[in-house]
Parts: structure tokens; C-alpha cells; sequence
């Protein structure tokens, strides 16, 4: 990082070596977990294209191409074609619900001849471009509604469509811009509410309806408060006349109408009346913020009874028993729960050193589904045991930081956007896949970066990472810089 | 934002970054090093633990002739786990086994139960079924290698006895043994069980998730191979006792011959006996049933269990006590006419001349002398009275080997019983005497013996005075003598130099032409000495026995042949032990028509037959 001689501009001048290194490592771990975890000797000759490993080979040096022409494109063009890859991105999403292919119950991607192609993994990058390019804005700030609203539109827009694909796993993915939209200075306020309902809508099967409503009130009660900065007199009246309305309203009912309104009925009434004054009162004081916490708060509720609902008929019987399973409510080591018990045994039985290359004992055998590919953690803990996996996830992690720190040296604010996009982005898949693995997030079909077996994930994901070093490297290249 | 702001954020997200990965390692190490359960689980998961079974060890006779040969055959063994869910014909696996569907379905039934089990479907598949079997491939079935039990000259059932499968009562008692292992249940089988068995071993084998075997684990360092059971020679002479069962066939009895210079154990056939085969392979439940159906009880050995009256052949005994107690000398002649009568009393007695000493009267075997002689031992007056003298026969008669099991190595060997007063006290409530208990004087009354007891008794005069300890087993592979026990002499309570002047009775009554009731056993050349008994009992006709050794001053062969309701001695069971003597001694027969007129004697049985 010391090319300060603009005369001597060399293609990697500037280019974080770091970054670089770091997804070298990771996919040359992919290619020998892939070797071991997919090694079929059905299948003649070591170096047959049939063997998935020999295809990884092909896909990294596909995606080793790619990403040397991203460092040879000028940086400004992502900047100025980043709304037009939106689009592109959003087209195959909508194609691919017409013609796609339905792998798993899931019909998210395309197949020509026998390569299949996911564009919900490009539709990620396109995401990322585009709410950059939104956020760098100069007249843009996080603090007006209306801005949200764009921001929050531009990832829900495919997000809904691959949850429409019924890939719940890749669009759940785009969640994860909240870590950028908190960096770029979203209302922690705000954040925490929202991830806590992400959390209670996991666990609200644990929970009754009731005590739910309750929990909100009382989440965005606080919130609310330490947004607009004090005012706990006025909320702990609004908490408290909600509760000793509905109390009064339930004893009424019980006298004169015979129990007709249950406590949850006449809760869901007091607090309808409670947040219309609230915006009244919202109205008359001039406190927009107030209107976000109730949009929220109101989403939230209207989400919280429907949860059932939402739980029945939106989510695939697989996915609700794969919910169900997590949360131990259902407890089936051989039907629901095979495939993250296998996971478990495989990884737990790794030990400290492990069993050494292409001698796991339950990936050989096919014990664990899905090995090579979203199940591939599994092989690295098996075959190189604690230390091993300690290894990919320091890698993991490391470049995860690192992109972060690359976007914080950033003077462009798009670059530093996109930089904590991508970090997001491989946070979220490591987070859920490891975590799945181990039994400590539901079972979602999402791959482990550079890890998993998998053409577009491996290109995708490279051309993510890529464009952020590009980015990175771009101010300091003296003669493509723009200014 | 303030730049302060901003540099809290980007600490959070970095902190929040590592946290994540912090609790995902912390699970990781958790699941990978403290939680010992999943190294177990994996192993189950993909070892299989495949029993190596030992092949029992062989039985051959004292010539080294197979009496007993293990054969290769398959278990089959399924493990409902590793069927898959698109299961398989069951149709075409029936037929290539040759099992019916209702079996099949029931042993799938079984397995359900408990899929990781590997469960027996069935068992005695041969070899060249196994191959077919293997080639279908049917996943989750799978054979195991066993050895059955043959017998190729189809000899000895209740001799070598059988094997069958353990069941949870031998378990509970044997804990060295698991379910689906064989334990010999009788006969040489169950006395040499520890023996025979050898030791299984294992082999450990990986496989897939379909169940399929992908090979042995760590190249079988964990391994064990079977260590096969060794082999037995039995002092049985195959030849000797296949012909004894041939003789025997219809007729209900036992017959015993004992070498007795060495207490082995030549023949041992227990009449009506059975097939050993029967006893293997899918019919032996069928057969066993059938088998205990028959009222002729062929499962019960009467060689070693029934209690017989030993008949005349016990006045050898009687002679041999009232010598040691000094109330007879050899010379001492009784007169005999038609029996013996004393009061209301009377023993009778067939026709011969009179007086007669010792040595004639137990060729003649009459009934009065030996009346005499008794009530001479047990009225001495050296003895309080009636009950001390009786007790003090007893204790001789005990040292015989009469009324207690002989302690051999067979097992399941019955005690007889030898009378003491106490049962007469209790059962003549203390009064009665010498004449009351008469009968015992001829071998008859409260007396009970086993054939192998007796043999034991022709040993015992055979070698003047002790015998060895009759067994079953010669030698054991791999060592060098069997129980020390077998290698000691017995002595009676008589001592040896009363013996001659009853060898000699023995040898009058065989080998003198007129000279007594055994004539029909002279063998030239071969001193047999011979002793006829005729035994009153309750169930219809005399049970007939002979007691015999051979040749007279070098004993090679003591026998007893005991043929219930054969009528006389003489009758049936002398010309059994004759024959059997003179194929021993001589190897030929002289005799067919003899052995044709023996095996075609069939007798009836009234209680045993009765429907």
C-alpha cells in the first residue's frame, strides 16, 4: 500500500493484498474440503469432470478471471452503472419466476444444459450497488423518512421477490443491510427494535400472543423514548393507562357482557385507541419520529397475531418443521432433525486435530446431507477438527473485518457502503451457515462463502468482494482516480 | 453523524462481528471437545460390529473317527435401519432362502423395533444359498457365518447331546454369553461345553448410509479373529456303539461298556435313542416336540438317569460283603430247594443241583444262597440289630458306586438308590427284620441302580476289587491328560482277594457246559465271564440284564446291557453283551443269525405304548 509512484501504476497498485490473500486461502480451503467431502470413487480417474472438485477447479479459475477484470475496470463505473445492475439484477429474479427451475421447492434457478445458475446470489451484489449508490447520495440522510423508505425499498424489493421464489434463505440475506444502514447512522433506537422482532418472530411460537403484544408495547415504549430522547414520564402514563384501560375494559365485559372480550381482545382494543392518540398527539407536538415508531410498532403487531398465520400458510411444511425442530418443539433425530444431528455428530466427532484429509468417517459414508455444499462446515470440523475449523472462521472473520476496515478508509461514502455491504453480507452467510451446522440457527439452504461447493455462489461472491477491493484500491491509483 | 459517533458505530460492528464468531467457536469447541456423546454417536453411526462366531470344536471317537463335525452354514441377519425406504421384493427373498412370507414379515416386525438391531430372520442357510443370496444384494439383509453340528454316522443322541440356542434364562446365569450364541444342552456337548465353544471374535466394519460395507475399520486393528473350539476324543468306539444301538432298536434299555483298566467309556446307548441330526438345522423345533410326544421318552438317557433293579447281577455284591464280613468263605455251600423258605417267607428259585458253593451258586445264580448270605451280613451278630447290620451292607454297597452318582464327567448322571434302614424304619415303623427286606438279597426290592453302575460293578470285579471313575472323554486338544480324578483307583470296602472265587462264579457260569445260566456268552478263546439277572418288576414282563467282562484275567471290556421286559437274562440282554464283547474283542462276528434274531426281537410295551 505505499504506491505513491503514479509512473509505475502497476493493475495491482493499490489492490489490499490483505483482502486478496485472505480469499485466496478461503477458496483453496474450498477446493480440498470440496475434494474430500465430494471424492466419489465410483467414478473413474481422479481428474474426471464429473468429479464435483474438478468442476470447483474450473469455477475458481472462472472466478480468479473475473476478478482480475474487475480490478482492471475503472472504479467509477460501478458507481455509475450500480442503478442499472440494480435492474439487471431484479430481471433474472422476476425471469426466474417464470421459467426457473425448481430445485428442493425452491424455484430460484436457471439451468442451461447442466450448469445451473442462481440469480438470487447476483441479485446480492446488484443490492449492494444500488443502496450504496442511494446512501452516497449528497442530499441524502438516514434521518429523513422518506430517504428510509427509498433505502428500505431498494432491499425489499428483491428480497420479496426470492422469498416469492421460496428461497427464504437467500432473500432473509438482504436482512443483513441493517449493519450498514446502523454504520451509515440508522437510530440504534431503531435497530435494536427491528432485530429484536426479527428474534421474537423466531421465538414467538414459544410464546402466547398475549405476553408478545405486551413484550412489543413495552420494547417500543422504551425505544420510543430513548429516541426522542427522555419523555419517560409520558410514556410510563401511555404504558400504564393502556394496561388499566384494557384491565378495565376486560372486568367490564366480564360484568355486563358476560366474558364476551377476552384479556387479549380488550389489550388489542386499548392499544389501537392508545397508538391513534399517540399519533394525534405525534401530529399536534410535530414529532415525526414518533410516526417511525408507530409504523413499526403497528407492522409489528399487525405481524405478531398473524404470526400463526404467517407461520401456517406463508412457510413451506419443510421450513416450519425445520423452525419447529430448532426450537425443540418437535424432537426427531431421525426425520426433521437428521440432518442438523448429522451435522453435529459429524463436526462433534472432528475433535481437537480431527480425522485428517478424506478419512471423515460420516462425510465419506453420506451421513451428512447436503455435504459439499451448504452442509460443508461439516467436512472441515470432521476431517480437521477444532483447529481447522478455527482457521476457516479466523479466515472468515478476518476478511470480514478487513472489508470493514477498507470501507472506513474510504473518502467516497459510496465505497465505504459498499465495503460494509459485502461485510454484511458474508457476516450473515457465515453466521447462518456455521450456525446451522452446529445447531444454533434453523437449518436455511444459504452457502458458506468460498467454501461451499457451487459455481455462481463462488463468482458471486467474488465479484462482491472484488468490486470492494477495487474500490478500495481505486484512490490511490493516481491516473484512474476520478478526482 | 460527528466523527465520534461514526467511531462508535465501526467499534460496535467490529465487537458485534467478533461476538459472533466468539459464540460460534465457543459451540464449535464445545461440541468438538467437551461434548464426548457425537465421537459416539459417529461410531454408531458407521461401525458395525459383526460377531466373528468360533466354529465348535469337533468330536471324534477313540479311533479318531468323527462322531461330531461342524458345517458351514449362514445366519441371516437383517437391520431395519439400513433397508432404505424403497424397500425390496420380499417375494424373491423368500424363495431364494426358502423362508414363507409370515416368517419374513414377522422377523421385520421384530426388527422395527429396534432398527439399529441387526435381528435374525433365519438361521441353517447353506453355503451355496448364501452365494445366490449375496449376489441379489438386498440392502440390510445380511448372513453371518456360523457351524452347525452334523454327525455323520448318525450315533450316540443322547450320548453327544445337543446345542441350541441360549435363551434369556442361560444368559442371566452366563453372563460370558449374549443372545444368538449356541450352548451345548446336553450330553458330551453340555459336560465339555467350555471346551468346545472356542471363542468368538469380531470384526468391526464401516458402512455408508445406506448400511452398505465400505470396508473394515482402521485395516481391522481392532479386530479379533475366532478361536474355534477344540477338538474332543471321546472313549466311545463308534463302530462298538453304533452296533450296541443297532442291537437295541425296539427294544427299551441301556447299554453300558466301560474299559476296565481305565474307567473309559466304550458305549453308551440309551434306548429307543434318536437322530442326532434331528436336533439341528429349522425342524428341530418340530422334531424336539415330537420327540417329548414319544412316550418312550427317546430325549431321557437311561444309561446314566433310570433307576433299574439290578436284578441277579447284584449277587455279585452280596457275595463279595459276605466275604469281606466273614460270614461266608468260597467253600461254604447252601442247599437250594426250589428257593428259599423261612415261615410265610419264600424266595424261589429255578432248577439246578444242590448244594452249591460260592463260585456255583453265581454261575447258577441261585436265589437261596444269596438269601442266606444276606441275612447273615445284616443279622451278624456283631451289630446291635437288624437296622445297624443293614446299614453297615449299605455303606458296602455304596462303595461299589451303587446309590450315588459316580461323579463322572457326563452330566446329568442319576444316583439310584441303595436303602438304609431308615427308610424301613419310617416305612415299617421300626419293626422289621431281615426277612422283611428279603428281596434286596437278589437285587430286587428298594434297590435302584443305573446301567452305567452297573458296568461300573463289572469293572470293578473285572480289576479285583477298583475301579477308575467311568468317563466320557479321552483327551482334549492342546492338553496333555484330562482331570487328574479319572487317573485314581476306587477301591470297595472289600478287599481285593475276595474277588477271585466271583470272577471265577462268573466264568463257571459262561465258560463250564452246565455250569450256569450264561452259557449262551462263551466266546473261544476269550474267558468271558458272565452274571444274568432277571428282574421282577411292576410294569408287566422281567426286565432282563447281563453284566459281563472279558477276557477274565486281563479284563479288556466290562459291560451291562439292561433291556426292560426282555424277559430272562439270557433271553435277550446276554446275547446283546455277547455280541458286542465278541465284536469288541474279535472284530468279526461269528454270530449273524444271532445278530439277525437280536435285532428282530421286538418287545411290546404295554405302559410305554398305550394310547
Amino acid at each position: 500500500m505505499t504506491g505513491n509512484n503514479i509512473h509505475k501504476a502497476s493493475l495491482f497498485e493499490g489492490v489490499d493484498r490483505v483482502a486478496v490473500l485472505l480469499y485466496i486461502l478461503l477458496t483453496m480451503c474450498g477446493l480440498v474440503v470440496i475434494t474430500s467431502a465430494s471424492f466419489d470413487d465410483s467414478i473413474e480417474g481422479f481428474f474426471s469432470f464429473q468429479h464435483f472438485y474438478i468442476k470447483q477447479v474450473v469455477w475458481m479459475g472462472a472466478a480468479y478471471t473475473i476478478a482480475l477484470a474487475i480490478l482492471l475496470l475503472d472504479s467509477r463505473y460501478y458507481h455509475m452503472y450500480s442503478y442499472y445492475a440494480y435492474a439487471l439484477g431484479i430481471i433474472p429474479l422476476l425471469a426466474v419466476l417464470a421459467f426457473g427451475r425448481e430445485v428442493n421447492g425452491a424455484k430460484a434457478w436457471f439451468e442451461f444444459g447442466s450448469f445451473r445458475f442462481q440469480p438470487a446470489e447476483f441479485a446480492k451484489i446488484a443490492t449492494a450497488l444500488a443502496v450504496a449508490r442511494l446512501m452516497s447520495n449528497y442530499t441524502f440522510s438516514i434521518k429523513r423518512i422518506g430517504d428510509l423508505i427509498r433505502v428500505a425499498s431498494i432491499i425489499l424489493l428483491p428480497l420479496a421477490i426470492i422469498i416469492m421464489q421460496n428461497d427464504t434463505g437467500s432473500g432473509v440475506v438482504l436482512c443483513s443491510f441493517i449493519i450498514v444502514l446502523y454504520r451509515e447512522g440508522l437510530n440504534k433506537w431503531l435497530c435494536i427494535p427491528i432485530i429484536m422482532v426479527a428474534t421474537l418472530f423466531i421465538f414467538s411460537f414459544l410464546f402466547s400472543p398475549m405476553i408478545l403484544l405486551i413484550v412489543l408495547i413495552l420494547l417500543f415504549s422504551i425505544s420510543n423514548a430513548m429516541m426522542i430522547g427522555g419523555y419517560w414520564r409520558t410514556h410510563i402514563i401511555f404504558v400504564a393507562a393502556i394496561a388499566m384501560s384494557s384491565l378495565l375494559l376486560y372486568g367490564v365485559s366480564a360484568i355486563f357482557w358476560d366474558g364476551e372480550l377476552s384479556g387479549y381482545s380488550s389489550l388489542i382494543i386499548c392499544t389501537i385507541i392508545g397508538v391513534i392518540v399517540a399519533a394525534i398527539f405525534a401530529i399536534k407536538k410535530n414529532l415525526t419520529s414518533i410516526f417511525l415508531t408507530l409504523a413499526l410498532f403497528v407492522g409489528s403487531m399487525l405481524f405478531v397475531p398473524t404470526a400463526d398465520v404467517i407461520f401456517e400458510s406463508v412457510l413451506k411444511p419443510h421450513q416450519k418443521e425445520r423452525i419447529l425442530s430448532f426450537l425443540g418443539i418437535i424432537n426427531d433425530p431421525s426425520g426433521v432433525d437428521y440432518n442438523v444431528n448429522q451435522s453435529k455428530i459429524a463436526i462433534g466427532s472432528g475433535g481437537l486435530f480431527g480425522k485428517g484429509f478424506m478419512e471423515g468417517t460420516q462425510i465419506k459414508y453420506n451421513f451428512v446431507p447436503e455435504k459439499h455444499t451448504d452442509f460443508i462446515f461439516c467436512t472441515v470440523g470432521e476431517e480437521w477438527g477444532f483447529i481447522g475449523a478455527m482457521i476457516v472462521m479466523a479466515l472468515l472473520c478476518g476478511l470480514i473485518l478487513r472489508l470493514m476496515k477498507m470501507g472506513e478508509r474510504q473518502q467516497e461514502p459510496f465505497s465505504r457502503i459498499y465495503s460494509y455491504c459485502v461485510a454484511s453480507i458474508l457476516l450473515f452467510h457465515a453466521l447462518v451457515n456455521i450456525g446451522m451446522t452446529v445447531g444454533l440457527i434453523p437449518v436455511m439452504g444459504i452457502p458458506l462463502p468460498f467454501l461451499s461447493y457451487g459455481g455462481s455462489s463462488l463468482v458471486a461472491f467474488t465479484i462482491l468482494v472484488f468490486v470492494a477491493i477495487r474500490l478500495d484500491a481505486s484512490p490511490r491509483k493516481g491516473a484512474m482516480s476520478i478526482r | 453523524m460527528s466523527h465520534n459517533d461514526s467511531y462508535i458505530r465501526r467499534m460496535i460492528l467490529q465487537f458485534i462481528v467478533l461476538l459472533i464468531f466468539g459464540v460460534m467457536a465457543c459451540r464449535v469447541g464445545y461440541i468438538q471437545l467437551f461434548d464426548n456423546q457425537y465421537k459416539s454417536l459417529a461410531a454408531r453411526n458407521v461401525l458395525r460390529y459383526e460377531v466373528q462366531y468360533a466354529p465348535r470344536g469337533e468330536v471324534v471317537d477313540r479311533n479318531g473317527e468323527f462322531l461330531v463335525q461342524s458345517m458351514e452354514c449362514y445366519d441371516l441377519m437383517v437391520v431395519h435401519r439400513d433397508i432404505g425406504k424403497q424397500g425390496f421384493d420380499t417375494m424373491r427373498l423368500c424363495n431364494i432362502v426358502g423362508i414363507s412370507k409370515e416368517r419374513l414379515m414377522r422377523a421385520l416386525r421384530d426388527a422395527r423395533t429396534a432398527p439399529r438391531k441387526a435381528w435374525l430372520v433365519t438361521n441353517y442357510i447353506p453355503k451355496d444359498v448364501k452365494l445366490r443370496f449375496e449376489e441379489c444384494n438386498f440392502p440390510g439383509f445380511y448372513t453371518v457365518f456360523r457351524t452347525a453340528r452334523q454327525y455323520p454316522r448318525k450315533i450316540g443322541g443322547n450320548l453327544l447331546g445337543y446345542v441350541g440356542e441360549v435363551n434369556a434364562d442361560i444368559i442371566k446365569r452366563n453372563p460370558e454369553y449374549k443372545s444368538g450364541d449356541y450352548i451345548g444342552m446336553s450330553g458330551v456337548e453340555a459336560a465339555y461345553e467350555k471346551e468346545l465353544r472356542g471363542k468368538d471374535g469380531v470384526k468391526i466394519l464401516e458402512r455408508d448410509t445406506h448400511g452398505a460395507i465400505k470396508g473394515s475399520y482402521m485395516d481391522g486393528a481392532f479386530d479379533s479373529l475366532p478361536v474355534p473350539g477344540k477338538r474332543l476324543m471321546c472313549t466311545i468306539d463308534a463302530k462298538l456303539q453304533a452296533f450296541a444301538e443297532e442291537l437295541m432298536k425296539d427294544k427299551v434299555g441301556a447299554v453300558v461298556a466301560i474299559e476296565p483298566k481305565t474307567g473309559e467309556i466304550l458305549v453308551m446307548a440309551s434306548s429307543p435313542t434318536y437322530d442326532p441330526d434331528e436336533m439341528v438345522g429349522r425342524e428341530r423345533g418340530n422334531n424336539y416336540m415330537k420327540m417329548l410326544g414319544n412316550k418312550r421318552q427317546p430325549l431321557f438317557n437311561r444309561a446314566v438317569k433310570s433307576k433299574y433293579p439290578p436284578g441277579s447281577t447284584f449277587k455279585l455284591v452280596q457275595g463279595l460283603i459276605g466275604l469281606q464280613e466273614g460270614v461266608l468263605t468260597p467253600d461254604k455251600a447252601y442247599p437250594c430247594h426250589g428257593g428259599y423258605h423261612v415261615g410265610r417267607i419264600s424266595q424261589k428259585c429255578h432248577a439246578h443241583y444242590s448244594p452249591l458253593d460260592l463260585r456255583n451258586a453265581v454261575g447258577h445264580s441261585c436265589n437261596a444262597y444269596f438269601c442266606y448270605v444276606f441275612r447273615d451280613i445284616i443279622d451278624n451278630r456283631k451289630y446291635k440289630n437288624v437296622k445297624e447290620g443293614l446299614d453297615v451292607w449299605s455303606d458296602y454297597v455304596r462303595s461299589f458306586g451303587y446309590g450315588r452318582k459316580l461323579d463322572s464327567d457326563f452330566l446329568g448322571e442319576g444316583p439310584g438308590t441303595v436303602p438304609t434302614s431308615e427308610l424301613y424304619n419310617k416305612r415299617y415303623r421300626g419293626s422289621w427284620n431281615s426277612l422283611t427286606v428279603l428281596s434286596l438279597s437278589i437285587g430286587q426290592g428298594e434297590l435302584g441302580c443305573t446301567p452305567m453302575q452297573m458296568a461300573n460293578l463289572a469293572c470293578i470285579v473285572a480289576n479285583r476289587g477298583y475301579y477308575y471313575i467311568p468317563h466320557i472323554v479321552k483327551a482334549i486338544e492342546g492338553r496333555d491328560s484330562i482331570d487328574q480324578k479319572f487317573y485314581e483307583k476306587h477301591y470297595t470296602k472289600v478287599d481285593p482277594k475276595h474277588f477271585e472265587p466271583i470272577a471265577e462264579g462268573m466264568w463257571r457260569g459262561v465258560n463250564i457246559p452246565g455250569g450256569g445260566t450264561s452259557n449262551r456268552a462263551f466266546l473261544a478263546g476269550y474267558d468271558v465271564c458272565g452274571k444274568t439277572g432277571t428282574a421282577q418288576n411292576p410294569h408287566g414282563r422281567d426286565h432282563s440284564t447281563f453284566l459281563s467282562f472279558a477276557p477274565k484275567d486281563d479284563p479288556k471290556i466290562a459291560i451291562s446291557v439292561y433291556v426292560e421286559n426282555g424277559g430272562f437274562g439270557a433271553t435277550i440282554a446276554l446275547p446283546i453283551a455277547s455280541l458286542i464283547e465278541e465284536m469288541y474283542l474279535t472284530d468279526t462276528i461269528t454270530r449273524p443269525q444271532l445278530v439277525d434274531q437280536v435285532k428282530n426281537m421286538k418287545i411290546y410295551y404295554p405302559h410305554y405304548d398305550r394310547k
